[in-house]
Formats: C-alpha cells, sequence, structure tokens
C-alpha cells in the first residue's frame, strides 16, 4: 500500500508530465493568470514535489545517516546472506565439533564406569565365593559339632544315670555280702561235722584197741576218719578266712564308694548340666551366625542385582549418542540447504515462494525420525502395557 | 554373540551377560558379525542392533537366518527404535524379539532365559 507522500509524489511527476505535453490546454486560465504558457502545469508540479518532500524527510534522514555509518547494512543483500551463512556454518561447525567431542566424552565416561562396576562386581562375587565357601565349612563343622553334641548327650544320659546304677550296684554287693554270711553258716556246720568226725574217729580207735587184733580194721578206719576230720576242720578254716578277707575287701570297699559317692555323684549332675547347657548355647550360636549369614547374602546378591541394573542404565548414553547424531544429521541437511539457497540467489519469486516448503520437508523428516525413537520413558501406550520388550 | 556399534553398548551387555556365566562374542556391525558366523563357533543367541555402519541389523537378521544351522537360534533385536513397522520387518526376517533400549540386566537376562531354556 502506497503512503499518502509517495501518492503526492506520483501526483507531482504527473503533473509534470501533463505540463510538457499539454502546455495549452485545460489550465489556459491559469497560464492567462501568471502570463506563460504551461506554468500552470509545471507550477502545480513543483507544490506536489515540495509537499512530497516535506512528508518523506523521516525517511530522507535516515536515508542519509545510513549512507553516512557505512554499516553491513549499506553492502550488497548477496553479499551480506553470504557472510551471514559463513558466520552460521562456523558456528554450526563449533557447535558440531562440542557435540562430537560430548558424545565421545559420555562413551569414555560410560566405559569408565562399565569397568569400574565390573570390578565392583567381581569384588561382590569373590565376597559371595568366599560366604559360600564358608557356608559349606561351617556346614561340615556344624556336622561335626552336632555328631559330637549327640555324643556328649549320650555321655550325659549316661552319666546322670550312673548314681542310680551306683546305687543298684551297692544294693548287689549287699546281697553278696549277705551270701557270703550264709555261707560262714555252712562253714560252721562243716567244721561242727568234722568234730564229731573226729570224736567217733577217736572212740572207734578206742573200740578198736579193746577188740584186739580184730580190731585192727577199725583202727585204720578210725586214723583215715580222724585225717578226713582234719582236712574237713582245715578246709573250712580257710574257706571262713577266705569268706572274712571277702567280707573284709567288700565292705571296705562299700565304705569308700559310699563316702566318695555323694561328691562324685554332684559333679556327675554339674557335668550333665553343662553338657545341656552346652548344646543350648552351641544352637543359639549357630541360628545368630546362620542369620548373619543369610543377611549377607541377601545384602550380596541385591548388589550383584543393582550391578545388573546400573549396566543396563549406562545404554542411555548410546541412546543419547544415537539421538545426538540424528539432530547433527538434521542440522547438516538444514545448513546445505541454506548453503544452497544463498548459492543459487535466486530472484524468482516462484523459488523463493519455495524455500519454506524445502525447510519445512527437513523438520518433517526430523520429526519423523525422533518418532521412530521414541524415548523410553514413553514406552506405555494407552492400554498400560510396556512395549519395551516384545518376544514374536 | 551380540552387534553393536556402540562400545558402551558392547561393554553394558558384554559385562550383563557375563555377571549370568554366558559366554560373549562380540561385533561392531553386520557385516563383520556375519564373518564371525560363518567361520567362527556357533553362538546358543545372537542380540543385535539395527542401526549399525557396513551392513544394518535387518539385514544382517536375513543373511543370518539363511546361514546354514542358523535358522532356529534366536536373534533379539536390541535397538533405539521402537516403531511397529520396523518390528514387523524384523519379525518377518526371523527375529525372535524386540527390545527397546536401555533394557535392565535383569530384564535382558530374564527373555534370554525365556527364549534359551535350560540357559
Amino acid at each position: 500500500m502506497l503512503k499518502s507522500s509517495q501518492w503526492f509524489g506520483i501526483g507531482a511527476l504527473i503533473a509534470l508530465a501533463l505540463g510538457r505535453a499539454l502546455p495549452d490546454a485545460s489550465m489556459a486560465w491559469v497560464d492567462t493568470f501568471l502570463g506563460r504558457p504551461g506554468d500552470a502545469w509545471l507550477l502545480l508540479a513543483v507544490g506536489l514535489l515540495g509537499y512530497w518532500l516535506w512528508l518523506s524527510r523521516p525517511s530522507l534522514v535516515s536515508f542519509s545517516s545510513q549512507s553516512q555509518s557505512h554499516t553491513p547494512a549499506a553492502e550488497p543483500q548477496r553479499l551480506l546472506a553470504a557472510r551471514l551463512l559463513a558466520t552460521h556454518l562456523s558456528l554450526e561447525q563449533a557447535i558440531d565439533l562440542k557435540l562430537l567431542e560430548v558424545v565421545a566424552d559420555t562413551e569414555g565416561s560410560a566405559t569408565s564406569i562399565i569397568q569400574e562396576v565390573r570390578t565392583l562386581y567381581d569384588s561382590s562375587h569373590k565376597l559371595v565365593t568366599y560366604l559360600d565357601s564358608s557356608g559349606l565349612r561351617g556346614s561340615t563343622m556344624e556336622d561335626d559339632i552336632s555328631e559330637c553334641v549327640v555324643f556328649l548327650l549320650e555321655l550325659g544320659k549316661f552319666v546322670r544315670q550312673l548314681p542310680d546304677k551306683m546305687k543298684r550296684d551297692m544294693a548287689s554287693v549287699q546281697s553278696v555280702v549277705q551270701e557270703i554270711n550264709d555261707l560262714n553258716e555252712l562253714v560252721s556246720s562243716v567244721q561242727a561235722i568234722a568234730m564229731q568226725s573226729h570224736l567217733l574217729a577217736i572212740n572207734a580207735a578206742i573200740e578198736g584197741s579193746h577188740a584186739g587184733p580184730s580190731g585192727a580194721a577199725f583202727r585204720v578206719v578210725a586214723a583215715e576218719m580222724r585225717i578226713l576230720a582234719s582236712n574237713s576242720s582245715d578246709v573250712a578254716s580257710r574257706i571262713n578266712s577266705g569268706l572274712a578277707r571277702a567280707r573284709n575287701v567288700v565292705g571296705n570297699t562299700m565304705a569308700d564308694s559310699m563316702s566318695e559317692s555323694s561328691e562324685q555323684l554332684q559333679t556327675v549332675s554339674a557335668a550333665g548340666d553343662s553338657i545341656l547347657r552346652l548344646q543350648e548355647n552351641f544352637e543359639d550360636m549357630r541360628q545368630f551366625y546362620k542369620i548373619r549369614f543369610s543377611v549377607i547374602t541377601k545384602y550380596n546378591e541385591d548388589l550383584l542385582q543393582e550391578i545388573a541394573e546400573v549396566l543396563g542404565h549406562i545404554q542411555y548414553q548410546d541412546v543419547v549418542s544415537q539421538c545426538i547424531q540424528r539432530i547433527r544429521a538434521a542440522t547438516a541437511q538444514r545448513n546445505a540447504f541454506f548453503e544452497n539457497a544463498v548459492q543459487q540467489d535466486s530472484q524468482d519469486p516462484a523459488e523463493l515462494a519455495q524455500l519454506p516448503t524445502g525447510l519445512q520437508q527437513i523438520l518433517d523428516k526430523f520429526l519423523s525420525e525422533e518418532e521412530r525413537h521414541l524415548h523410553s520413558a514413553r514406552h506405555v501406550d494407552d492400554t498400560g502395557s510396556d512395549q519395551k520388550i516384545e518376544l514374536f | 554373540m551380540i552387534v553393536d556399534d556402540s562400545t558402551t553398548m558392547l561393554m553394558s551387555l558384554r559385562n550383563s551377560l557375563e555377571i549370568a556365566s554366558f559366554s560373549v562374542l562380540s561385533a561392531s556391525d553386520g557385516l563383520i558379525a556375519l564373518g564371525q558366523l560363518s567361520s567362527g563357533p556357533k553362538p546358543d543367541l545372537i542380540i543385535t542392533d539395527i542401526n549399525m555402519p557396513n551392513m544394518n541389523g535387518i539385514e544382517f537378521i536375513g543373511k543370518a537366518r539363511a546361514l546354514p544351522g542358523f535358522r532356529f537360534i534366536p536373534i533379539l533385536v536390541l535397538t533405539t527404535e521402537s516403531q511397529q513397522s520396523s518390528r514387523d520387518e524384523a519379525k518377518k526376517l526371523g527375529a525372535t524379539g524386540w527390545l527397546v533400549k536401555p533394557v535392565g540386566g535383569a530384564d535382558l537376562i530374564k527373555v534370554i532365559k525365556q527364549v534359551l531354556p535350560g540357559a
């Protein structure tokens, strides 16, 4: 749309042209008034031109100041666009280099993290292996201790039963002593029989002597009976002595046993209680270490799982790296597009009108490519199912 | 076998799998992987990226499946891409599954045990 000042300028030019072409036309009355033909058109043209200059004075002042400062705006548009493009490409190149540097740095960091995490895993794995080994050794030791405890329990049971057994033995010994006493009576009977036999032998010897030669046989029998009675008496005496010694030995032993038994029984009872406490303490200790072993093992398993997850999260470096590569590709296409447009320097309005379309195509392609690489956080569809993993 | 052009991915996956007691082969693109499959030991499982230089993952899957003895070897795709059309293409060429990066160690092992019973 033309401004009013421009209309006045155009009008001045038309008036000037009409004045030269139609000097004696419809403006003759003005010529008559001014005294010269054609001066009317000239006067109108001058008037309109002056008014145009007065309306256009702001832009004329601006134009004048720009001409005097020699800024880039004064340069030809093509050169200006070329300089802008060169600066833009330099900036893009610097950004591109930085992006590559970032990708390399993150990759370096990621590989370092992986190595460190692997070292952590190896240490943790060694600990688990050590714990497993310790567990096996502990299990073997536990079995050994259990066997020992069973043995000790049997021993304790025997020891606890010992007092009763001793009492029973003591009663048996007393029965033996009673039997010995009973034998003593028998020995006394034997001794009495021996005495009677001796008296009979003496009587028989006396009667045999009274009988003369015919009593010789009685004298022989009497002599043999005396020998027999004597022997019986000796045997009975020896038996009596042996029984007395046996009674003394058993009696003394019983007395000693009875005197020692009370202390021994107390010791035996204390030993049995100690074995029971030992078993209970061992069971407590076993449970204590079993629980701690389980806790440590669980923590270590959790640690291993976390390490595995960390290794998974490090994959984000590749995701980001690929994203940067796609951005670099789109940027390169955009730069090539601008470079081509500046080089062609087309003045054709139709070609110029196609420029936004070309840029839009680059944008559409970039968005389409990004659509194919949706970020994992958005991989949950409307139904809520996870689309990150799909088995065909 | 892991096929990926990213050092980070190769190291991350190698360590995750070694921790789970797997032995790992690796290649930085489809072409190198194909060469290894042709001449080297036969892996029980292949995990491949899609966007790689020289030979991309899709082409690699097709050519690996054509190799003798690789018809039933599980091939998992592990990529940043998530578009259904790409998944369909990989499935058509014989891929066993599709995983979008990043995948945690536990999830990865779970999937591997699903496609490799007894592993």
